[in-house]
C-alpha cells in the first residue's frame, strides 16, 4: 500500500481529504510491522483491536487515522510501560499517560509499542528485556537509544511518526543512528504526564521522531498541545564550538556535519560564529548526576537486595552504585546546572542556535557498541553523553538531523540547540537544511524500507 | 579506593555479587574521577538560582 510509504502530513491530509480510508490504513500497517518487524523488533507489541477501538472513536484531529509508535517508557490504558526491563524500582499501572492522551486528543491511532533501551539507561538499544531493536540500515548496528524502537520503526517505514523521551539524550541519539530527524523539545513544553519514574522531574520530556523537520513539526505540535509554526529562519546565526563535542569526531562524521552547517548558512544567509562553552565535561557529569540522583527516590537497600535476576548485570551493578555517589556532587552538579544556564543565556543573545554533531561516530554494532575517535577507542556511551546531556540539563530545546551517510551507508546526524522555548527555529532551521541539500538525506532509505517503495 | 565500594555497599546492607561488583567497579572507574574533579570545583561563586524554571532562562 503506496499511503504507507507518505510522510506523517501526507497520511494525516489524505485521511481527511476522503483519499485514504483510515481503516485500510491501519490494517495496511499492522501488516507491515508483521512482516519487516521481525528483522528489527522494533516493536515489541501490538493490539490491533486496541487499535481498531481508538481508530473507532478517534476525533477529528491534526492526526486523525494517522498510525503511531509509542515508546515502552509510556503508560496506555491497556498496557503499563514495562522500561524495556524485567523490573522496574517504581511500581507501574495502566494508564493515560500525557502522550497518550494528546495522541488520542489528536485522532490519532496507537499501533504498537516501541522497544526501549533497558531502564533508559543507554545510548545503543542493544540491551532490553525483549531482545535488541536493530538498525534498519543494517540489522547488525545498534539503532541508538534509549528510543530504539521508535526510531527503527520510523526508519523502517513501519510507521510514519513515533514518541519517543529523551532524558540523556534518547532522542537525538536514536534519530541520529537511523537516519530520522529527531527533537528534544524544551524542558516542560511536551506531554510528560504518567511517566514512570516520576521522581526524575528535571530532565526527561517526550518527544517525536520521524523522517523530517515537517513531520516533527505536526507531531511536536500534537505533543506540546499547540501549533509550532513554521517560521524564517533567514539571517541565522550559528555558534560553533571547538572542544571535544566537535572535535574528537569520527573524521567522517566531521565532515558532513561541517558541510551541513556551512549549507545551512548559505541557505538561511545567515553566519558562522565560533563561540566559547567552557565546561561542557562538567555539564555532562552534572546531568549524569543528576538523572541518577533523581532515580533514587523511594529506593531502600532492601529494595535493591531483591532486584529481579533477570535485569541485565550492567543495571543492577549500576544501580547499586548509584546509592554510593557523594551528596556533595549532587550539590555541585546544581550548581553546574545554574552556571551553564547562565553561560547559555548569556551566549544565546549572539546566536540563534548552536551546531554539533549528534554523535560522534556512525552506529556500532550490537555486539560491541564500541566507537573510535581521535581520542581513541570509547564505548557509545561514553562518547555519545558529551554532546547531548548540555540540553537535558539545562532545559533547552535540541535536534538531530540527517546530514550524511558514511562510507558505509550509516547515517550521520548534526545537532541544533536552540534557547528555552525556541523549539520553533530548529524545525525552521532543519527545514531550511533539508531545502539546502536538496532533501537528500531526509529521503534517503535503508535497505529494508526500499524493495517495497520501490514496488509501490 | 578499593574498599570503598565494598565499604559502602556493607555500610549501608546492600548486598552484591561478583558480577554486580565488577560492574560497580567498572563505573567507578569510569565517574569517579570526574566526581573528584567536580568536588574540587570552587562554584561558591556561582550563585544558586531560586525557584528555578528549566522551561525558561534563567532570571540574570
Amino acid at each position: 500500500m503506496r499511503a504507507l510509504d507518505l510522510s506523517l502530513r501526507e497520511q494525516a491530509a489524505a485521511v481527511a481529504a476522503g483519499d485514504i480510508d483510515p481503516s485500510e490504513l491501519l490494517e495496511a500497517t499492522l501488516a507491515r510491522i508483521a512482516d519487516r518487524n521481525p528483522a528489527i523488533n522494533a516493536v515489541v507489541e501490538t493490539f490491533p483491536e486496541r487499535s481498531r477501538e481508538m481508530l473507532a472513536a478517534a476525533p477529528e484531529g491534526p492526526l486523525h487515522g494517522v498510525p503511531i509508535v509509542i515508546k515502552d517508557e509510556w503508560p496506555l490504558p491497556w498496557r503499563a510501560q514495562r522500561f524495556g526491563a524485567a523490573e522496574l524500582l517504581a511500581p507501574t499501572a495502566p494508564g493515560e499517560s500525557g502522550p497518550y492522551r494528546a495522541l488520542r486528543d489528536a485522532g490519532a491511532v496507537i499501533v504498537g509499542v516501541g522497544n526501549m533501551h533497558e531502564l533508559g539507561a543507554g545510548s545503543t538499544g542493544n540491551v532490553s528485556v525483549y531482545g535488541p531493536a536493530c538498525n534498519p540500515w543494517d540489522t547488525a548496528r545498534c539503532p541508538g537509544g534509549s528510543s530504539s524502537g521508535p526510531a527503527a520503526a520510523v526508519a523502517a517505514r513501519l510507521v510514519a511518526g513515533a514518541v519517543g523521551a529523551d532524558g540523556l539524550g534518547s532522542v537525538r541519539f536514536p534519530a541520529a543512528y537511523c537516519g530520522l530527524t529527531g527533537l528534544k523539545p524544551t524542558f516542560g513544553r511536551s506531554a510528560l504526564e504518567g511517566h514512570h519514574m516520576a521522581a526524575i522531574t528535571s530532565l526527561i520530556v517526550s518527544g517525536p521522531l520521524c523522517a523530517d523537520a515537517a513531520d516533527c513539526g505536526l507531531l511536536g505540535s500534537v505533543l506540546f498541545g499547540e501549533d509550532l509554526a513554521p517560521g524564517d529562519p533567514r539571517g541565522l546565526r550559528i555558534g560553533v564550538v571547538r572542544s571535544a563535542v566537535s572535535e574528537d569526531v569520527a573524521p567522517e562524521v566531521r565532515a558532513a556535519c561541517d558541510s551541513a552547517i556551512e549549507e545551512l548558512r548559505a541557505e538561511t544567509g545567515g553566519e558562522v560564529r565560533e563561540v566559547e562553552l567552557p565546561d561542557l565535561e562538567l555539564a555532562t557529569l552534572a546531568a549524569i548526576l543528576a538523572i541518577n540522583g533523581e532515580s533514587l527516590s523511594g529506593v531502600t537497600p532492601q529494595r535493591l537486595n531483591e532486584l529481579n535476576p533477570e535485569l541485565s548485570a550492567i543495571a543492577r551493578g549500576f544501580i547499586k552504585y548509584r546509592m554510593l555517589l557523594p551528596a556533595a556532587a549532587m550539590v555541585q552538579s546544581g550548581r553546574v546546572r545554574t552556571l551553564m544556564r547562565r553561560r547559555l543565556a548569556a551566549l544565546f543573545a549572539d546566536v540563534d542556535v548552536i551546531a554539533w554533531p549528534t554523535i560522534p561516530a556512525v552506529a556500532p554494532p550490537l555486539e560491541a557498541p564500541l566507537v573510535e575517535l581521535p581520542s581513541g577507542t570509547l564505548t557509545a556511551d561514553q562518547a555519545n553523553v558529551r554532546g547531548a546531556a548540555l540540553a537535558n540539563l539545562t532545559g533547552i530545546p535540541a535536534i538531530s538531523v540527517p546530514v550524511g551517510l558514511s562510507a558505509g551507508e550509516l547515517p550521520i546526524g548534526l545537532q541544533l540547540q536552540a534557547a528555552w522555548g525556541r523549539d520553533e527555529i530548529l524545525l525552521d532551521a532543519a527545514a531550511a537544511l533539508e531545502r539546502a541539500n536538496g532533501r537528500r538525506w531526509v529521503e534517503a532509505r535503508p535497505p529494508l524500507a526500499q524493495a517495497e517503495a520501490a514496488e509501490a | 579506593m578499593d574498599q570503598f565500594i565494598p565499604a559502602g555497599l556493607a555500610s549501608l546492607g546492600i548486598e552484591a555479587d561478583e558480577i554486580d561488583l565488577a560492574v560497580m567497579n567498572a563505573a567507578h572507574q569510569m565517574f569517579w574521577p570526574g566526581i573528584l574533579g567536580l568536588l574540587s570545583r570552587d562554584l561558591s561563586a556561582v550563585e544558586p538560582e531560586r525557584n528555578a524554571d528549566l522551561s525558561k532562562a534563567p532570571l540574570q
